[in-house]
């Protein structure tokens, strides 16, 4: 297991979910790939299925009209664009046209969260989960490294309906074992809970890994349960995991309002007592900074997680619900 | 009921219009409706189902063609146009814009600015699959202000989507005003055209008109999209609404409904 003192191995997203697009379009002939000037994800499908392969510029309201019209033709829709384009300008498009009559197309945003560091924040997309989580028969992903990255698009396609898959824009650290099993309905307990539970996704999987490793200890073990589906949110796992400990962690690249920062403490609210903090991205206008400094901005860290933790299960408050 | 068949005669379709619109004021008696823009889009509404072979048990027509309102609020007037086609069940509608399940309607709308991408991405699925579907899209003229509007239409003439039409209600009118005084249109032929579209002209309530207009535009033989702008009149075929911003949306009362069923006047004619 990686740690924040070990070398780690950071690998970007795209190439392989370019990949798993291509095996979708030779499994499934009515597979439509619609981007909006940007191809890095369709390269596969477009090299082997040029007229599957349809780029509508820089017009994302169009372009999810589009693949609205073709879902409606039958055709199942994969729709690669940037995130915070896709999400922002195409918010109306998404809800009203493929979301509400539950339409089979997947949106693939690269992108989401802070990862577009110094590109600052016109790029930066840290409502995306919460945007797709507000809408009708949608399922949400936020894959972690290349190997959910490549199971989230999988899943996403394989159940019919709408559904959004979360990509880096660069390099991600790579968390799970190339063979790594995941489950939609439970998530992936990473480490077991002593005293703490962390919940987590995307990026925030690592961060909490090595705040688990800097924890390892006895008296206050940081569980860690990564989810790569963040919706339909897994309540009653989350839940059965918080029975047992102290303090429940967030540790998520995104708003807490409309991120695992509420679902967890809805999951949670009038059922379990303990000491609850989300390391979540808020509102405060962010500086110019690089992913890391971003995420060091808004304390998403491995040592503030920590922190947390140990504030929590030593604070005055500890164990009083027992 | 009207006996439904593909290209009716033009004096067949006026009473369609007129039957259409009176049952329009029965609806704007007992709740609010959009009237203005539901009296303006009635001819071309009839023009559009009927050309496409409309009948309650085959909605999609001859061809599997599809007709999004794109100016979602007129949705009284295509249930009014429906029900006078046969289509059951739409003397007592609830919903303020198209929804799914209707028969006739492919795509919820009311957001203004959608209809347009999604005809064109019908469009393109049925050329992909090689049929001869093809897309009808009623827009209004406001509506034109929306940006998306003209993202689909630069993607419409970039794919030469021969397939889709595109019919504006032009009745110079929007919610707050004419259209020429809150943001230009004009010229508006010159607008489609410079963005790729056949343009063809009609007097959007003459059916003769309009027939020729929309069988023009819906032969495909151009290999542009093509846009069929229907000169219209806000508050047509009542007289004493004719043109008038007030009546954009509004529920009648009994006076107004008496007065304004005995102001029916028969369109098809033309607008003069």
């Amino acid at each position: 297991m990686s740690t924040d003192t070990n070398t780690v191995t950071a690998l970007p997203m795209r190439p392989v979910v370019a990949d798993v697009l291509r095996e979708a379009a030779d499994a499934d002939p009515r597979l439509v790939v619609l981007g909006a000037d940007g191809q890095a994800l369709a390269a596969g499908v477009r090299e082997r299925y040029p007229e599957r392969y349809i780029d509508v510029g820089i017009a994302e309201a169009n372009l999810v009209g589009v693949a609205s019209g073709l879902a409606r033709a039958g055709r199942r829709v994969v729709v690669c664009a940037m995130a915070p384009f896709l999400v922002r300008r195409a918010a109306e498009q998404i809800r009203n046209d493929v979301a509400n009559p539950g339409l089979d197309v997947t949106f693939v945003g690269v992108g989401g969260g802070l990862s577009y560091g110094t590109l600052g924040p016109t790029h930066h997309c840290p409502e995306d989960l919460g945007f797709f989580s507000a809408l009708p028969h949608t399922r949400v992903y936020c894959p972690a490294d290349v190997v959910d990255a490549a199971w989230a698009v999988r899943q996403a396609l394989a159940v019919p309906g709408p559904a959004y898959v979360r990509l880096g824009a660069r390099a991600d650290r790579v968390v799970h074992a190339p063979d790594e099993r995941f489950d939609a309905g439970t998530g992936l307990l990473m480490r077991p809970p002593g005293r703490a539970l962390a919940v987590a996704a995307g990026a925030g999987v690592g961060i909490a890994l090595d705040a688990a490793d800097r924890l390892a200890g006895p008296g206050h073990t940081l569980g860690v349960l990564a989810l790569t589906a963040v919706t339909p949110f897994p309540q009653e796992r989350v839940r059965e995991l918080a029975a047992g400990v102290d303090a429940v962690v967030v540790v998520e690249e995104h708003l807490a309002s409309s991120g695992l920062g509420a679902a967890t403490a809805l999951a949670l609210a009038g059922q379990w007592h303990g000491a609850f903090a989300a390391h979540s991205v808020h509102t405060g206008y962010p500086p110019i900074g690089d992913r890391e400094e971003l995420l060091a901005h808004y304390r998403i860290t491995a040592g503030d997680v920590a922190a947390s933790v140990l504030d929590a299960v030593r604070g005055p408050g500890a164990g009083a619900r027992r | 009921m009207t006996p439904v068949a593909a290209e009716r005669p033009d004096r067949a379709l006026a009473a369609v219009s007129t039957g259409a619109r009176r049952r329009l004021l029965d609806l704007a008696a007992s709740r609010g409706v959009h009237l203005g823009a539901s009296l303006s889009v009635i001819d071309i509404l009839v023009g559009v189902y009927d050309l496409t072979g409309f009948a309650p048990d085959r909605p999609s027509g001859h061809r599997g063609d599809r007709v999004i309102l794109s100016k979602g609020h007129s949705v009284w007037a295509l249930y009014s146009v429906l029900a006078e086609f046969g289509v059951a069940g739409l003397d007592d509608p609830r919903a303020g814009h198209p929804v799914e399940g209707t028969p006739g309607v492919t795509a919820a709308t009311g957001a203004l600015g959608h209809g347009l991408s999604i005809g064109a991405g019908l469009a393109l699925g049925a050329r992909l699959d090689g049929t001869a579907q093809r897309s009808v899209v009623v827009l209004g003229d406001g509506e034109l202000d929306e940006g998306s509007v003209w993202e689909a239409a630069m993607f419409a003439a970039h794919h030469r989507l021969a397939n889709l039409v595109a019919v504006v209600d032009r009745n110079g009118l929007q919610q707050e005003g004419h259209t020429e005084s809150i943001l230009s249109l004009e010229p508006l032929d010159a607008k489609w055209a410079s963005f790729g579209w056949r343009v063809l002209e009609a007097d959007g309530h003459d059916h003769a008109a309009l027939r020729t207009a929309l069988r023009t535009a819906l032969d495909g033989q151009d290999g542009r999209p093509t846009v069929v702008v229907a000169r219209t009149v806000k508050g047509r075929g009542v007289s004493l609404m004719e043109g008038d911003a007030r009546y954009h949306y509004v529920q009648l009362t009994p006076e107004e409904h008496a007065a304004a069923t005995r102001a029916l006047v028969g369109t098809g004619q033309g607008a003069a």
